[in-house]
């Protein structure tokens, strides 16, 4: 109760300061009466009385000063002292302070929005009840051994998650799921559905309550096959079933299998990946929606994400090591396999693979943000320092008079606090309002397919918490040096200084300044140069010729063992399709491949060299004879494989001209054999011009090709050239397809849309950088320009003399840029040299272009020095027109 | 806590509410003169410690007809004075066995 009563009266004191000082006027005034009436008892004269009243009692303002001391609230006091004083120096210079401020907005308002982009992607826990009790639980696997692989490396088998589950003591509810299973919904129009499979405890562990009907109960997992029961997400019920509310209890038809409709979810739950799931089925039912494959009886196969929520108290510290038991326990069945697990609060993009493209992502982008701000740091803190000497002879009025310097230097951070956070508001609102705007639009320009991606980038906590903090932390690095510099000053020169400087004047603020200076240019450069750097891989990447033909060819995709169909009805289907496809009007050709060019679908697999033991690992295709025809694939040796090679399933490849001459350089590779793992023995016949048919920008990979056999023909995609245009060709194939059968989806689009998907990455990359580029331009040039006009502004009597003695306006001008120049072009220097160290980060996303491109790393650099020395000869040619007499009189 | 002064000052209290200025006399009055306690020193001391161990001062007539601040002891303001006192005591009886001693 004490301090709850010290507290009160602390409030009280500082609420009604005007009534406690009256108060203690008053009692000191009653002391002093008191006495003065006992002098005047003991006889002394009321003059006398009064003196030796006072003379007793002490020097009264020195107490009432103590007095207030004790009230405990003279730092607020004098923050409050500063923060007046401040924003009334700032009101006095608006100038400097807009520049200022906008600065500070651009650095903290660039870096608030790409943090609270990135917060929105990875780091907001899921939108579920209760989130921060759920964590996310991954593998990560050493050693030596074999598993066969459904999605990411780190996901389980259903017996791991049977295992887990059962054994765990952290876990109120641990569940699984299968992310990204595609569906054809049946129906009059069938359409694509991505969704997934998930354990029945799904919706209850993550407390997601239906917004109608019911979701899975355990009895719904009893047997694999037994339940076929689907939950619909919600906009998926309004947009496909209209909403309709007797949907509960009806039927629909998921890649052929008949499912019931039990519930719809809640209208704000997409699942719990940033690409929304659009219905749930049981985890039993994978054999009947992916009627390939019977993931649930394979121990070894990985294709289920965990989720589990926290029992109360439980820490994820208890979570690694409990688990960590059962995974050892596991690990004794694969002899050779260590399993380490990754436990993490869950987040969208949350599982070990996705996590480490987001964060190196991220810290790449973050680096990139932080180093605007830096710019923009240097560039207020020059600023300050120029302003600082202009106040030197107040400052050093303050300091003579008493004023600590500890206390001037607090003075003057509340200052530059001040303007930062002017900034910080101002940069952190405009970003709010501005990175929901680019994240719709990125989303929106998204390729083909990944259109509704799920990104909540609206403001929380975090992201006000990380804007604050940073603000701060501007205004601290930016004001700090400015002033420890302003007050470290020979009081004596600072009083009697005039102000109208001489070159060595200054000296030791201009080596700070020019320090400054360099600093901004180098990080600017380095900005810069990764801008240039990209701009031209994208330019690169637009303009790269990926070595085959896409001119006129449609491909025709379509998942033939999803929807039931075996080899032989596969068979059937692809010969009839390929038959009326080819009778369409201006169709030159039709070709099969298994996946098509640039389509982000990988094959892969080992393959041993005769006389060794180790394999190497291939990307493949299996394509129709045809393929390298169409694609304008010239074959440099041998020959394609023969219709008859294809319908026979023959054991010959061909590969490409690199994979020939690095697997038998200076030999001709035709005749040569290869190893699978099964021992069969395929011979080469054919070596094809290299082209970037895998990865846009690289075609030297080990790289084969297999004839499409009678037991493929599920498998395979068409490609179809044509001469009637692409929207003609596609609807022919379309109706081609569905006079088939109606029900199977079937995806057409041009082959070259596939390159979009490739291009986008670096359009993203090259634009953000660009737009950053020229941010750290924009302040850098603002900063040249400041220090120059400051120097000229300094120097003016100089120049007046120099003028008077004989120079022109040229040699005072010259003298002025070269000057500023001097920083400039150290500071370019170290640019260069820094990102030549570390633009090997970007080259991954540089298609076919080295680290050090000469056009970036001179180009850039020469448009650098050609702004700067703009921004440093518009003051120059200032001071060249000065009248040498205004300039001597000038004070 | 507590500065020496605050020993003298809630001791005087302590007998009965005093306002600044007679806190003062009184301990120059009972220090037989020695403890020339220049007047106005009291008045930090009381703000300081009217925050804990002094009620908040009571305005009362003074015995001419004016207004003035008596500062009556709390129960914290009690204990400490036992306190400071007790230690006081040691205090003083160790420094004086070692002055007498020689």
């Amino acid at each position: 109760m004490v301090w709850a009563r010290r507290f009160w009266l602390r409030l009280q004191t500082l609420f009604r300061r005007d009534r406690n000082a009256k108060r203690l006027d008053d009692e000191i005034q009653f002391h002093l009466d008191q006495q003065i009436a006992e002098n005047l008892a003991a006889g002394m004269s009321a003059q006398e009385a009064r003196y030796a009243a006072m003379r007793a009692f002490g020097n009264p303002t020195f107490l009432k000063e103590e007095t207030r001391d004790t009230w405990g609230w003279t730092w607020l006091e004098q923050v409050a002292q500063d923060l007046r004083y401040g924003s009334r120096t700032l009101g006095k210079n608006p100038g400097f302070t807009v520049v200022a401020v906008l600065a500070v907005a651009l650095g903290i308002g660039v870096n608030t929005g790409i943090f609270s982009a990135l917060n929105g992607v990875a780091l907001k826990l899921l939108p579920v009840p209760r989130a921060e009790q759920i964590v996310s639980v991954d593998q990560i696997f050493h050693g030596k051994f074999r598993r066969n692989l459904h999605g990411e490396s780190g996901l389980f088998s259903y017996s791991e998650y049977q295992n887990y589950r059962a054994n765990n003591h952290v876990f109120s509810g641990l569940l699984a799921y299968a992310p990204f299973l595609e569906a054809t919904l049946g129906g009059e129009n069938p359409k694509q559905l991505t969704g997934a499979e998930a354990s029945c405890n799904f919706f209850d562990v993550l407390r997601e309550r239906p917004a109608l009907g019911r979701t899975f109960v355990e009895e719904d997992c009893r047997a694999p096959g037994a339940s076929p029961v689907v939950v619909l997400g919600y906009e998926l019920w309004r947009s496909r079933f209209d909403a309709d509310p007797s949907i509960v209890g009806r039927g629909a038809s998921l890649n052929r299998a008949k499912f019931v409709v039990i519930g719809v979810a809640a209208p704000g739950f997409r699942g719990l990946d940033p690409w929304p799931s659009e219905f749930w089925a049981p985890l039993t039912m994978q054999k009947a929606l992916e009627p390939d494959t019977d993931l649930i009886s394979e121990d070894n196969t990985g294709w289920l994400a965990l989720l589990g929520r926290l029992r109360p108290g439980a820490t994820l510290e208890e979570v690694r090591s409990d688990l960590g038991v059962i995974a050892a326990r596991i690990d004794q069945q694969y002899p050779g396999r260590t399993t380490t697990l990754a436990v993490h609060r869950a987040t969208f993009l949350g599982r070990q693979d996705e996590r480490t493209v987001v964060l190196g992502v991220g810290a790449v982008v973050l680096a990139g943000v932080g180093l605007v701000l830096l710019i923009a740091c240097a560039n207020v803190a020059n600023l300050l320092l120029a302003r600082a000497s202009s106040r030197q002879k107040e400052i050093a009025i303050r300091l003579s008079i008493g004023g600590s310097r500890w206390r001037i230097i607090r003075q003057l951070l509340t200052e530059s606090l001040l303007l930062a956070f002017l900034g910080g508001t101002v940069g952190s609102l405009v970003a709010f309002w501005a990175v929901e705007g680019i994240a719709r639009f990125i989303v929106a320009h998204l390729p083909h397919g990944a259109a509704q991606l799920v990104w909540n980038v609206s403001p929380d906590l975090r992201v006000w918490g990380y804007s604050l903090g940073l603000t701060a932390f501007t205004g601290i690095v930016f004001g700090l040096a400015p002033a420890l510099h302003a007050t470290r000053q020979d009081l004596s020169t600072a009083l009697k200084g005039d102000g109208g400087g001489f070159i060595g004047k200054a000296a030791s603020g201009g080596i700070l300044r020019n320090a400054l200076v360099g600093v901004q240019v180098a990080v600017c450069m380095v900005l810069l140069i990764a801008a240039g750097l990209l701009m031209r891989g994208l330019y690169l990447a637009q303009t790269a010729d990926p070595g085959f033909e896409m001119k006129g060819i449609t491909q025709a995709q379509f998942n033939l063992p999803s929807q039931g169909y075996s080899a032989e009805k596969a068979q059937a289907f692809e010969r009839e399709l390929i038959a009326s496809v080819e009778a369409l009007p201006g169709v030159v050709g039709v070709e099969q491949a298994q996946v098509t060019p640039l389509s982000h679908s990988f094959l892969g697999t080992g393959l041993t060299l005769s006389g060794e033991t180790e394999s190497r690992q291939f990307e493949f295709n299996v394509v129709s004879p045809g393929f390298f025809a169409m694609l304008g694939m010239p074959m440099v040796r041998g020959r394609t494989f023969t219709a008859a090679e294809g319908r026979s399933d023959a054991p010959v490849l061909v590969i490409t001209e690199s994979t020939a001459r690095r697997l038998w350089p200076g030999q001709d590779a035709i005749g040569k054999t290869l190893r699978d793992g099964e021992k069969k023995e395929s011979q080469i016949v054919g070596v094809v011009k290299d082209s970037q048919v895998s990865h846009l920008g690289h075609s030297d990979g080990l790289f084969f090709y297999r004839p499409a056999g009678p037991a493929e023909q599920n498998r395979l995609q068409l490609l179809v050239h044509s001469k009637s245009g692409d929207a003609a060709t596609a609807k022919g194939i379309r109706e081609a397809a569905r006079a088939l059968d109606p029900n199977l989806v079937v995806d057409v689009t041009k082959l070259a849309d596939n390159l979009e998907v490739w291009r986008t990455p670096s359009r993203l990359v090259a634009a953000l950088s660009g737009v950053l580029g020229i941010l750290a331009l924009l302040l850098a040039a603002i900063g040249v320009h400041g220090v120059v006009s400051y120097g000229v502004s300094q120097r003016i009597r100089e120049i007046g003399i120099r003028m008077t003695l004989g120079a022109d306006g040229r040699d005072v001008m010259s003298l002025a840029v070269r000057q500023a120049l001097g920083p400039v072009g150290i500071g370019a220097l170290v640019g260069v040299i820094g990102c030549a160290a570390v633009s090997q980060v970007l080259s991954d996303v540089l298609y076919g272009l080295g680290a050090h491109d000469p056009i970036a790393f001179i180009g850039v650099p020469l448009f650098l020095l050609a702004v700067a020395f703009l921004a440093s000869y518009i003051p120059a040619r200032r001071a060249s027109r000065v009248d040498p007499i205004t300039a001597l009189r000038y004070e | 806590m507590g500065k020496p002064s605050d020993l003298l000052i809630l001791k005087t209290v302590s007998l009965e509410p005093k306002h600044g200025w007679a806190i003062a006399k009184r301990i120059q009055q009972i220090s037989a003169e020695v403890l020339h306690v220049q007047q106005g020193s009291p008045c930090p001391a009381l703000h300081r410690l009217r925050t804990t161990r002094l009620d908040q001062g009571q305005a009362e007539r003074n015995r001419d007809g004016r207004q003035a601040k008596f500062y009556p002891l709390t129960a914290a303001g009690r204990a400490q004075l036992e306190k400071e006192a007790a230690n006081w005591s040691r205090l003083s009886a160790a420094i004086n066995l070692v002055v007498e001693t020689t």
